[in-house]
């Protein structure tokens, strides 16, 4: 993510325009910071540092690296998520929605892999604070996968359990690459995660039917 | 008594100084074995940053010379620790399959209710390798997704192959029951762990169902 800097000296911007650029700035460095140092080699002044945001600065945005990481962890969280939602709803029908949704996911994934690394792997390493915006993030996808599954042809609907699980396992999938360095190839991992996430739901044979088509 | 003499005197309760029944081996085995159980309880009741050296040789009834004895810090004994637990499931999980006289849907199903009952049994280690693990250190994360892997390879050397499923699919599948299972523990219900048999055994078995329904038919033929 880049955000701009401002022009030094006298440039007649609000001062709550340049509050909001520095915040936004301090939250892209965080996460750029993280994806190099990892959350314990990472301070508050290579924040700033990163962000031209002098440290005074930054502690009148955030209180401490915590509370700046938090806020960088839910900004992320949720560019992911509206990007994927508005995704899924530009599909025609539920699959073309689902198959859409996870190609954005990916997409961006890929484009931005110090925001994969935060949400995915780095971010949890912040401790316990984390844990519920982890699985409030993962389950807020769980409703899209669930609602409007038609139940396979001739076969009974699968398990309550699974739309959790095929949101889940898409999640394990994807921290694994992340953490093995190959967040940039997961555009590459669309077709099988697709598959994977529409077989429970239209069987095998109309999962790779809809996925060749795309 | 102060606090620390009374930490001492309980020190002294749990681990007696060696009797001449013991060998010193046994003790020093015990020890260590202690010193691991201390760290899984901890940090299942508190998390990881938040536990401490002291806090570990306290509950555990040794010497904090004894740790460093038998460890280099925090994160060894962690570490430590997290692989006995696998290795344990693992384990637990072989033998279990190995005993099957069915075929492969058996095994794999053996093998998910036997890693369901260790989570149920265990729920302080079952916390620390599912969610602890995962937000300790970078090494504790790396470990944890070597032990995925170990779960995917056993799945992967009990269900049919098929060439048309994507490659990934025991590694979305291992995923996804272990994200049923962590929302389980962070739920503090582990005891219902083995609830979860029916369904998550049919979210592991339905995908590998096409190749198999193949190969009765050729055989059938």
């Amino acid at each position: 993510m880049e955000v701009e800097r401002l022009p030094r000296g006298r440039h007649g911007l609000s001062r709550e325009f340049v509050a909001q650029n520095q915040r936004e700035r301090l939250l892209a460095a965080l996460a750029e910071c993280l994806h190099e140092n990892g959350y314990d080699g990472t301070t508050v002044s290579m924040v700033g540092k990163r962000a031209g945001v002098s440290k005074s600065d930054f502690y009148k945005q955030f209180e401490s690296k915590d509370v700046c990481f938090l806020a960088a962890y839910d900004d992320s969280v949720e560019r992911i998520r509206a990007r994927v939602l508005a995704a899924c709803g530009g599909g025609a029908d539920w699959a073309t929605g689902v198959l859409t949704g996870l190609a954005a996911l990916l997409d961006l994934l890929a484009a931005e892999p110090a925001q994969a690394q935060l949400v995915l792997v780095e971010g949890l390493r912040a401790g316990r604070g984390v844990y519920d915006r982890y699985q409030e993030a993962l389950q807020s996808f769980v409703p899209r996968l669930r609602d409007g599954a038609p139940a396979p042809a001739g076969g009974d609907p699968p398990p309550p359990a699974t739309d959790e699980a095929v949101v889940g396992g898409i999640a394990s999938l994807l921290a694994r690459r992340v953490l093995a360095g190959e967040a940039e190839k997961l555009g590459e991992f669309l077709p099988e995660i697709a598959e994977f996430a529409l077989t429970p739901y239209l069987g095998a044979t109309e999962a790779r039917r809809i996925i060749s088509e795309r | 008594m102060p606090p620390r003499a009374k930490a001492r005197a309980r020190a002294e309760t749990v681990a007696p100084s060696p009797r001449p029944e013991l060998s010193r081996e046994f003790v020093a085995v015990h020890k260590r074995r202690r010193i691991m159980d201390a760290i899984a309880e901890l940090t299942a009741e508190q998390g990881y940053d938040a536990t401490k050296i002291g806090d570990i040789v306290r509950r555990a009834g040794v010497a904090r010379k004894t740790l460093y004895d038998n460890f280099e810090g925090k994160e060894e004994v962690f570490l430590a620790a997290f692989d006995a637990a696998v290795d344990e499931a693992m384990r637990r999980i072989e033998e279990d399959c190995a005993k099957v006289e069915g075929g492969w849907e058996e095994r794999v199903q053996a093998g998910l209710a036997s890693f369901l009952g260790y989570v149920a049994e265990e729920p302080a280690l079952a916390r620390m390798c599912m969610i602890e693990a995962l937000s300790a250190t970078k090494a504790a994360t790396e470990r944890y997704e070597d032990a995925v892997q170990r779960f995917v390879d056993l799945t992967k050397q009990n269900v049919p192959h098929d060439d048309q499923l994507p490659e990934t699919i025991e590694e979305t599948l291992v995923g996804g029951v272990a994200w049923i299972v962590y929302q389980q523990i962070r739920r503090q219900e582990t005891e219902k762990a083995e609830d979860l048999l029916p369904e998550l055994s049919e979210f592991m078995l339905a995908p590998f169902h096409g190749a198999a329904d193949a190969a009765a038919k050729r055989a059938g033929a």
